[in-house]
C-alpha cells in the first residue's frame, strides 16, 4: 500500500515548478489520492475498485496574463512541462485586471486528527467484511446495494509568494439502499475520518427498518403538504442553496438569489447556515485551492442573508478579504462553500411527526435540479421511505413523489428543527451537516408509480 | 505502450487471475472559456495511468495506478486480483462473459485537423470576437464563448489474445448569453446547451459551427426573454427542438434500456429501471413512431468509437423499433443474461475506472418533415428550444425537464415568446403521444458531454441523434 508523499517530498517537485524564468508569479496545487472501494448490489459484492493519483496544477502569471496546466505526472520533470504549458498559455491570453495576486505567505490552522493511517491502508477484505455484516442485517427478500470505500488524500498549495500549505486527510463512507420484493426502499449512509468509526450493522439495521416499513406504498395524490424532513433531504436543500447562490462572486454578478440581498430578511428566524471547514464536526480541508487559511462564515444568520463566499478574485471585485473558499483554478463560477452547516435546533423527528396533522416524512431526494435559480426553485423526487402522517403518527408508506419549491419558501415555513445532525459527503473536502426539519408547506407537482 | 498494457495483464494472470485486461489510457484535455472578453481560462490537463480488470473464480477486481513502473505494475495487478478474492465473501453466481474474437487493431477518430494542433492564439481569437459580438447587445450581462477539445489514447491487452490501440478526439464549441434584470436571470445558449456542439472530429468541426455568426441573435433571445411571459400551466401539445429531444432520448430511454440498471447493479447510486428483462419485444414504449438505435459507428457521434473497453466492436442495435421495444444496451457480463452478445456499451472514464455500460450513440431514427411543417400542422401548443434543467425518478418514469425558451403555437405560427418554460409526464405516456418526428434534413447528431454514473462517479461524452418532434397532451408550465 502506497503512503503519504508528506510535505518535504511535495515542496522537493514544487520548487521545480516555482523555478519558472520569464514568469512573475507560479502557484502550484498538488494532489495525491489513493484508496479502495467496495460497491454492491443484489447483496453481492459486483464492482469492487482500488486507485491511486496524482495531481499537480500549475498557475503561472506573466504581465498580468494567466495561465493554468494540469498533470498526473507528479515529478520534477512533470511538473516543470505543467508550469512551461501554463506559461505559453498565459502568452496568449490577455491580461487579468482583475487578477488579485497569489495568496500571501500565512500560517494555517492545523486540523488534528484529520489523517487515519489506517483508514489509508483499510484492505478490500476489510470492506468486504463491512458489507457482509451490513448485508447480515437484512430480512428474508430484501436486497443491499451500495458501496463502502476508504482512502486518502494530501492536498498541498506552494507558491511563489512563500505560502505552503499542506494536509494530508482520510475520509470513510457507507451507503447503501435495501430494497424488498413489494415495492418499497430505505437507505442509511455515515461518512468518518476513520473507517473504524463507520458501523455497518448500525447502518444495515436502520436502511432495512427503512425498507421494510416501506413495502407496498399507497398512491397520494401531490399537492401541498407538511413534512417532515430527514437530514438527507434537508442536505439537498442546503446545497442547491449554496450551488445556487452563496458564492460572492455569482451575488456580485447579480445571478444570486441573494444578490442585493445583504442584511435582508431570506428565510425564517430559526434558520442559521454557516460554512466551518476547521470544525471537528465536519470533514474538510483547513485551507483552499489557493493557499488561503479557511475561516468560517455565516452566510444566513437568524433568517437574515449576511454575506456570500469569496476566492482571492471576487474579494477583490466586491473589496474585502478572500475567505478562503477558493476552488481549483481556473474557476469561471468562484468561490464555494463545500463544509455547510444548518443550525440545530430542540426536536427529534418523532417530535416532528407527532406534531404533523397530515404530512409527509421524507428520507431522502432523488435527481434534483434547479427550475428558477433566483426563486430558488427546484424539482425531484423522494426516494427510499416516504410516509403518510396523518395525526401525529405514521399511517402508511407512500409511492414516490415528485417536489418543485422554493428552497427560501421552505426554510422560511420551519417549524421544527432536530437537535441532532448527520454528516452528508459526497466527495472529499465536501461534506454538509444538517439536521431533520419540520415545514409547514412543501408543494408536491407530481408522483410515479412506485 | 501497448506493452505496457500487456504487462499488466500478464502481471495479473501470474497473480492467479483467470481472465484479465488492461487499458493504459492518456487523456490530454483544452479547454477555453472567454467571458465579457476576458479569458476566464484557458486549462489544460495531462492525465495517463494503468487500470488492471480481473476476474478470479467469477469475481472481479480492479486497480488502476499513474505509476506505470513495472514494479508498480505489478504490485496494481496483484491488488486487483486480491480485491477479486474479497468479493467473494459474498457469494453470487459467478460472473460468465459472453463471448468475443480476440482483436488485434488498431483505429482513430477521422480528423481533417488536429484540434491540439491549432494555435492558442487563434482559438483566443474566436472566442473574444464571439463575446465581443453578444455584448454589442443592448442589456446583455455576461457573454461567454468555450472551445473543448479531448483526446484519448487508449491501449488495451487482455488476457484472450486482444490488443488494440485507439484514439479518440472529441471536439465542441458554444455560445451562452446571460441577461439579469429586476431579478431576473435568463440564458440562451447557442448551438446547445453545457458548451455547446460536441462531436467526435477536429478542429473542421469549430469551423462549421457559426459562433460569431450567431453570437448577435443568441444574445438578443436572451434578452428578449427578460420581459416574455411566464410559460403558462396548462394540458397542450408540445414541440421539442432536436437538442431538447436528445435530453428526453437520453434519461428516458438510453439510461432505462442500460442492463446493468435492469439488473439492479446501479440500484443504490443512479437508480434502476421500470423495463424488465421480460419486456423485450412485448412493452409498448412508444408510438409506431419511435425507432431509437444504440449506433457507436455513427460517423462524428461524441458516442463513435472502434472497440469498446472491454475490446467488443462498435456496432448498430436497434432499441426500440416502430415503438416496440426490442433489445438492451449491454456489456460482455450482462449480455448472457438475456441470452445475447455484448452490444459493445462497456466505456471506463480514464484509467483510472472500472468500464460500465454506457450509452453509445443513441438516437431517434428520423421520420419526415421539417420543424417548419410541424408547427405549420400544429393548432395549437407550444414549442419548446434547448435544455436548461432535467431531473427523473430513479426507475425513469417521472420526469420534469425544463428548456430555454418557448414560444406559442397559434394556428402553425409561433406568435409569443414564454420564459421559463418546463414540462413533465410518464415515460411510456409521453413517447406514446408522439405524433411527428422531422425528417432526415433537420436530424443532428448532438453531444452530451457530462452523462453521470457508477461510484466512484464517472463521467462519459455520449452521443444523440435527432430531428425536432411532437408530442400531445403533455402538462406544461410545472411551479
Amino acid at each position: 500500500m502506497p503512503g503519504p508523499i508528506g510535505p518535504d517530498g511535495v515542496r522537493a517537485v514544487a520548487e521545480a515548478a516555482l523555478d519558472l524564468p520569464d514568469a512573475d508569479d507560479v502557484e502550484v496545487l498538488f494532489m495525491h489520492e489513493w484508496g479502495g472501494l467496495t460497491r454492491f448490489a443484489n447483496s453481492s459484492i459486483h464492482q469492487s475498485t482500488w486507485r491511486e493519483d496524482t495531481g499537480v496544477r500549475v498557475r503561472v502569471i506573466a504581465g498580468g496574463r494567466v495561465g493554468v496546466a494540469a498533470s498526473n505526472d507528479f515529478s520534477v520533470e512533470g511538473a516543470r512541462r505543467a508550469a512551461a504549458s501554463a506559461l505559453e498559455i498565459a502568452s496568449v491570453t490577455v491580461p487579468d485586471p482583475l487578477f488579485p495576486g497569489l495568496a500571501p505567505r500565512s500560517d494555517v490552522a492545523e486540523k488534528p486528527d484529520s489523517f487515519d493511517q489506517d483508514t489509508a491502508s483499510t484492505s478490500p477484505e476489510q470492506r468486504a467484511e463491512g458489507v457482509a455484516t451490513l448485508v447480515g442485517q437484512l430480512g428474508k427478500g430484501f436486497r443491499a446495494a451500495g458501496a463502502f470505500d476508504a482512502g486518502a488524500v494530501e492536498v498541498a498549495v506552494a507558491n511563489s509568494e512563500g505560502q505552503f500549505c499542506y494536509a494530508p486527510i482520510t475520509q470513510s463512507t457507507l451507503t447503501t439502499v435495501v430494497s424488498g420484493v413489494d415495492g418499497g426502499a430505505g437507505t442509511a449512509e455515515a461518512a468518518a475520518t476513520r473507517a473504524s468509526e463507520i458501523d455497518p450493522e448500525a447502518i444495515g439495521q436502520r436502511a432495512f427498518q427503512k425498507a421494510r416499513d416501506s413495502q407496498e406504498p399507497q398512491d397520494l395524490e401531490p399537492g401541498s403538504y407538511e413534512v417532515v424532513l430527514e437530514p438527507l433531504a434537508v442536505s439537498t436543500l442546503v446545497g442547491f442553496l449554496a450551488w445556487m447562490g452563496f458564492s460572492g462572486r455569482a451575488i456580485d454578478e447579480g445571478r444570486s438569489p441573494f444578490s442585493g440581498k445583504a442584511g435582508r430578511t431570506v428565510a425564517g428566524e430559526n434558520i442559521d447556515i454557516y460554512d466551518d471547514a476547521l470544525s471537528p464536526l465536519t470533514l474538510g480541508l483547513p485551507f483552499d485551492f489557493e493557499g488561503t487559511p479557511k475561516r468560517r462564515v455565516d452566510l444566513i444568520e437568524r433568517g437574515v442573508f449576511r454575506t456570500g463566499v469569496h476566492d482571492r478574485r471576487s474579494a477583490k471585485l466586491a473589496g474585502t478579504e478572500s475567505t478562503g473558499h477558493a476552488l481549483p483554478p481556473p474557476n469561471p463560477e468562484g468561490a464555494f462553500p463545500l463544509n455547510l452547516f444548518l443550525g440545530t435546533g430542540d426536536a427529534t423527528v418523532d417530535d416532528m411527526i407527532a406534531a404533523t396533522g397530515r404530512g409527509l416524512l421524507v428520507t431522502r431526494f432523488h435527481y434534483s435540479n434547479v427550475v428558477h435559480p433566483i426563486e430558488t426553485t427546484i424539482t425531484g423526487m423522494t426516494r427510499d421511505g416516504t410516509w403518510l402522517i396523518e395525526g401525529g403518527k405514521i399511517k402508511h408508506p407512500v409511492k414516490n413523489l415528485r417536489f418543485t419549491q422554493s428552497i427560501l419558501e421552505a426554510l422560511s415555513n420551519v417549524e421544527m428543527i432536530g437537535r441532532e445532525s448527520e454528516v452528508a459527503s459526497e466527495f472529499f473536502f465536501a461534506a454538509s451537516r444538517v439536521p431533520a426539519v419540520k415545514i409547514s408547506r412543501f408543494n408536491f407537482s407530481g408522483k410515479s408509480d412506485h | 505502450v501497448l506493452d505496457t498494457a500487456r504487462f499488466a495483464v500478464d502481471s495479473a494472470r501470474k497473480a492467479g487471475a483467470d481472465y484479465a485486461d488492461a487499458r493504459f489510457v492518456a487523456e490530454e484535455s483544452e479547454s477555453l472559456t472567454a467571458k465579457n472578453q476576458q479569458m476566464e481560462g484557458i486549462d489544460r490537463s495531462l492525465s495517463k495511468g494503468v487500470g488492471v480488470r480481473v476476474l478470479v473464480a467469477g469475481y472481479w477486481g480492479f486497480a488502476a495506478t499513474a505509476r506505470t513502473e513495472d514494479a508498480e505494475i505489478e504490485r496494481t495487478a496483484s491488488l486487483a486480483v486480491s480485491i477479486a478474492r474479497a468479493a467473494a465473501r459474498l457469494p453470487m453466481e459467478p460472473v460468465r462473459l459472453a463471448e468475443v474474437e480476440p482483436v488485434k487493431s488498431r483505429w482513430a477518430t477521422l480528423v481533417q485537423e488536429d484540434p491540439f494542433a491549432v494555435p492558442l492564439d487563434e482559438k483566443v481569437a474566436l472566442l473574444m470576437e464571439a463575446s465581443r459580438r453578444m455584448q454589442g447587445v443592448k442589456g446583455l450581462a455576461f457573454a461567454e464563448a468555450s472551445l473543448d477539445f479531448y483526446r484519448r489514447n487508449t491501449f488495451f491487452a487482455s488476457s484472450e489474445g486482444a490488443a488494440i490501440e485507439q484514439t479518440v478526439i472529441n471536439s465542441g464549441a458554444g455560445l451562452e448569453a446571460t441577461a439579469i434584470e429586476n431579478g431576473e436571470v435568463q440564458r440562451r445558449s447557442f448551438p446547445n446547451s453545457f458548451r455547446g456542439h460536441l462531436r467526435s472530429a477536429g478542429y473542421e468541426h469549430i469551423r462549421t459551427i457559426p459562433l460569431t455568426e450567431e453570437a448577435e441573435r443568441t444574445a438578443q433571445e436572451a434578452v428578449d426573454l427578460l420581459t416574455a411571459k411566464e410559460c403558462p400551466t396548462e394540458v397542450t401539445t408540445v414541440v421539442l427542438s432536436s437538442n431538447q429531444v436528445i435530453l428526453q432520448v437520453h434519461e428516458s430511454i438510453g439510461h432505462p434500456l442500460e442492463l446493468d440498471r435492469v439488473l439492479k447493479m446501479e440500484e443504490a447510486y443512479a437508480g434502476t429501471s421500470f423495463v424488465g428483462l421480460e419486456d423485450r419485444g412485448r412493452l409498448r414504449y412508444g408510438s409506431d413512431l419511435v425507432t431509437i438505435t444504440a449506433d457507436a459507428t455513427l460517423p462524428g457521434g461524441l458516442g463513435t468509437f472502434g472497440f469498446d473497453d472491454e475490446g467488443v466492436p462498435a456496432q448498430r442495435t436497434v432499441l426500440i423499433e416502430d415503438g416496440v421495444f426490442r433489445n438492451f444496451i449491454s456489456s460482455r457480463e450482462t449480455a448472457p443474461v438475456v441470452g445475447e452478445s455484448s452490444s459493445g456499451g462497456m466505456r471506463a472514464d480514464g484509467w483510472q475506472n472500472l468500464p460500465l455500460i454506457r450509452m453509445t450513440n443513441i438516437s431517434l431514427e428520423p421520420r419526415a418533415g421539417t420543424l417548419a411543417e410541424i408547427i405549420g400542422d400544429t393548432k395549437d401548443g407550444i414549442f419548446m428550444d434547448t435544455n436548461q434543467s432535467w431531473s427523473i425518478d430513479d426507475k425513469r418514469v417521472n420526469f420534469q425537464f425544463g428548456c430555454e425558451l418557448a414560444w406559442r403555437i397559434k394556428d402553425g405560427k409561433l406568435t409569443e415568446l414564454y420564459k421559463n418554460p418546463n414540462y413533465t409526464g410518464i415515460t411510456t405516456e409521453f413517447w406514446g403521444s408522439c405524433d411527428a418526428v422531422g425528417g432526415s434534413e433537420e436530424w443532428t447528431v448532438w453531444g452530451t458531454p457530462n452523462c453521470g454514473k457508477g461510484q466512484p462517479g464517472q463521467v462519459a461524452r455520449v452521443g444523440h441523434g435527432a430531428a425536432p418532434a411532437r408530442f400531445r397532451n403533455v402538462r406544461v408550465g410545472v411551479r
